[in-house]
């Protein structure tokens, strides 16, 4: 008897414990109560992205851009409403990387800690997981991370992105490999991870090839946890001049290693996502050099911003804060506040947001166009990137001595492509 | 042709990493009746074992091979007496309790792993990380082909301890009867402790291996529970020949289904042969599981 209660105490102390560690646990309660609440003098902001599972990584990416943001607002004092400031907290909830843990995840939230609107995921499967549970409680989220155009093709009412869609931005890679480069690129192949970023970035590569005459050689959409040794093992009998990459840093790192590992070099890797990482470049040393990607920002360009004052004074920032320079998504997901600050400004509405404020909210957000350090963000109001933020320029960029350099369309060059690409061994 | 030489080697490589893992499970399995929902974990401990012993000395990640085993082993020769209190025939479910347990093992070092050293990917270099070989025509990984050598030769190893050496009757005598060989005079709780040990020393020394061919991670483990599975009850539960042959036959069938069918089709393929396995043979391919 004395053991069994011995046993069940270890067992309850092992549970509660591997709930905590793994961050499993619900979102964070308020304390406050239902009459605080109405009282409440700041902004109560959900953050649903993912702090365990496969896409751990990135979803740390869109917090620390979330969270500068908030730093940096409340160190100035908060959202400026009228003639008073609004400072703003932070609620997190862990999406697991699972589309239906998010959902459950951000209605606990929205019913729970009653938010006043909402950061979004960090992927695109999440994204469509979670938004239609907005839909249902009308709370305004704008991600500042997802890329699928599956998501505007919805037309959620209550979801906004910052980055354009990958079937806007793949363009822009594939034509300078095409149009821009000595030789031009003549052959590809494709392979995408199967998930709702992936593919559509698989897919948006092999359509814009096909339609700059490019000859596609492979196509295959792969399960997650593949090993692409096999894969990659074709593809070099194909000899394409590029291989091209829809998937996350993960991927993108096990892809490299296996050309690597097979003495397979084509022309240019093309991979989009993953590669502006930190991780992607330590990991990989001298072998990520001359990877081209698409994307829509990098540290080079010049934005002026109220919060920051210029793109530079953000990148300084961003990484006297996290320790690393920031990347696309880190950045559109520090912009995207910006974005609820203007338009809470503009309809004036102070914390906490009734049914009715958000709804104007909405209306904003559809309807502002806000300067930011990382370009413009003005979301679409009809088509297909309902939602979307379709302001901004593609680029191509290659990483040239640990750095991302634009390398195209030609009229925003900072460097030159280099393609093809030195061989493994001449690095 | 050289394509089809070229996958075949790529799947004998592909199964040849796995080996280890799935010989170390399926003891585990057959010796202690416990099905190791950590195994991913152990590998991901062990990757990060080494990963942090490397960082700190630059030395080889493929050197700290032999302390890694010594440093797991004698981490499960004293963490199993833990497991047994569960699986103890005082508790009625033995086996859903070590199931329960293991999952909940697994959760905790994920998330604990996830805590103390973050979310970032790291990667191991080995001498052999990139580097590659040719015969016929026919490139070789290097990194891999060391991993299958290494994998292949651990396990003979201890296929010889298991059936040549005395303390391997006594580990075969108690996986068949723990009561019979207690009355025979084998001491069946310290064999299940250093079964358990030698388990976790293979498990944590695929981790070096499998760190270094993919990326090191607090999530890593998850890849390679389900690859266990898979080669375990294809194999036949307990059977270390059975999990061999099956360990081969999952990189064969991803490597040719990758190349000649297509890479959406692996995992629907692989798991439908697992299921014909099953039907036919519950035994596994070689039917001498349990």
């Amino acid at each position: 008897m004395k053991f069994k209660t011995k046993w069940t105490i270890m067992v309850v102390v092992l549970l509660s414990l591997s709930l905590l560690l793994s961050g499993c646990g619900g979102p964070k309660q308020s304390d406050d109560g239902k009459n605080a609440e109405a009282e409440r003098d700041y902004f109560k902001v959900g953050v649903i992205t993912s702090l365990s599972g496969a896409s751990v990584y990135g979803g740390n990416v869109t917090r620390r851009g979330y969270d500068l943001w908030a730093e940096t607002v409340n160190a100035q004092g908060g959202i400026e409403i009228g003639d008073k400031q609004y400072k703003v907290e932070m609620v997190y909830a862990d999406a697991a990387s699972d589309p239906a843990t998010g959902a459950d995840a951000v209605e606990r939230m929205v019913t729970t800690d009653e938010v006043d609107f909402l950061f979004g995921p960090y992927t695109s499967g999440v994204t469509l997981g979670v938004a239609p549970i907005l839909e249902k409680y009308k709370v305004p989220m704008i991600t500042g991370s997802a890329e699928s155009p599956l998501i505007w093709k919805q037309k959620f009412k209550y979801t906004f992105g910052s980055i354009p869609a990958v079937d806007l931005t793949g363009s822009a890679p594939v034509s300078t490999l095409v149009n821009e480069v000595e030789g031009g690129a003549k052959t590809i192949a494709v392979i995408g991870v199967n998930d709702a970023f992936s593919k559509a970035t698989a897919e948006a590569f092999k359509a814009n090839a096909e339609q700059l005459g490019l000859e596609v050689v492979k196509y295959d959409i792969v399960p997650e946890g593949t090993d692409f040794t096999p894969l990659v093992g074709a593809i070099k009998e194909l000899n394409p001049d590029v291989l091209a990459v829809g998937g996350h840093e993960q991927t993108h790192m096990e892809v490299i290693k296996a050309a690597k590992s097979l003495g397979f070099m084509p022309k240019a890797f093309l991979m989009h996502y993953g590669i502006t990482t930190p991780d992607f470049i330590n990991n990989l040393g001298t072998a990520s050099e001359y990877v081209f990607g698409g994307a829509v920002w990098t540290s080079d360009l010049e934005y002026s911003d109220e919060l920051w004052g210029s793109t530079k004074e953000y990148v300084e920032a961003a990484e006297a804060r996290w320790g690393n320079m920031p990347d696309y998504t880190e950045a559109a997901s520090a912009a995207t506040g910006e974005v609820y600050a203007a338009a809470l400004a503009e309809i004036g509405a102070v914390p906490p947001l009734s049914e009715e404020e958000r709804e104007q909210l909405v209306d904003a957000l559809e309807n502002i166009k806000v300067d930011t350090f990382y370009g413009p963000i003005d979301f679409a109001n009809e088509g297909d990137w309902y939602h979307n933020n379709v302001g901004l320029q593609p680029l191509t960029i290659q990483l040239q001595n640990g750095e991302q350099k634009i390398v195209g369309p030609s009229d925003v060059k900072v460097a030159d492509p280099i393609y093809p690409v030195p061989g493994w061994e001449e690095r | 042709m050289d394509l089809f030489f070229q996958t075949l080697v790529n799947g004998l490589l592909i199964g040849g990493i796995y080996i280890a893992v799935a010989a170390g499970f399926t003891l585990c399995f057959g010796v202690l009746h416990v099905i190791d929902f950590a195994v991913g974990e152990w590998v991901m401990l062990g990757a990060f074992a080494v990963f942090w012993l490397n960082f700190f000395t630059g030395v080889d990640p493929l050197i700290f091979l032999p302390l890694i085993m010594v440093l797991f082993m004698i981490v499960g020769y004293y963490f199993q007496p833990l497991l047994q209190r569960v699986i103890t025939n005082q508790q009625s479910n033995a086996l859903l309790m070590a199931l329960a347990f293991t999952f909940g093992m697994s959760i905790l070092f994920r998330g604990s792993a996830l805590t103390l050293f973050g979310f970032n990917q790291r990667s191991l270099t080995t001498f052999l990380s990139g580097k590659n070989f040719e015969i016929l025509g026919i490139s070789i990984p290097a990194l891999r082909f060391g991993a299958t050598v290494f994998a292949v030769l651990v396990t003979l190893l201890f296929m010889f301890l298991l059936y040549k050496t005395k303390l391997g009757l006594a580990v075969r005598a108690a996986a068949e009867r723990q009561d019979v060989a207690g009355l025979m005079g084998i001491d069946s709780s310290n064999i299940a402790r250093i079964v358990y040990a030698i388990y976790l020393g293979l498990t944590a020394m695929s981790g070096t291996f499998l760190g270094s061919i993919f990326s090191v991670h607090p999530d890593m483990g998850l890849r390679y529970t389900l690859f266990a599975f898979f080669v375990v009850v294809a194999g036949g539960l307990g059977s270390i020949q059975g999990a061999i042959l099956a360990g081969i036959m999952l990189g064969l069938i991803n490597s040719f289904v990758a190349v000649y069918v297509g890479g959406q089709y692996i995992f629907l393929i692989l798991f439908t042969v697992l299921y014909l396995i099953l039907l036919v043979a519950p035994k596994g391919i070689l039917g001498k599981g349990w």
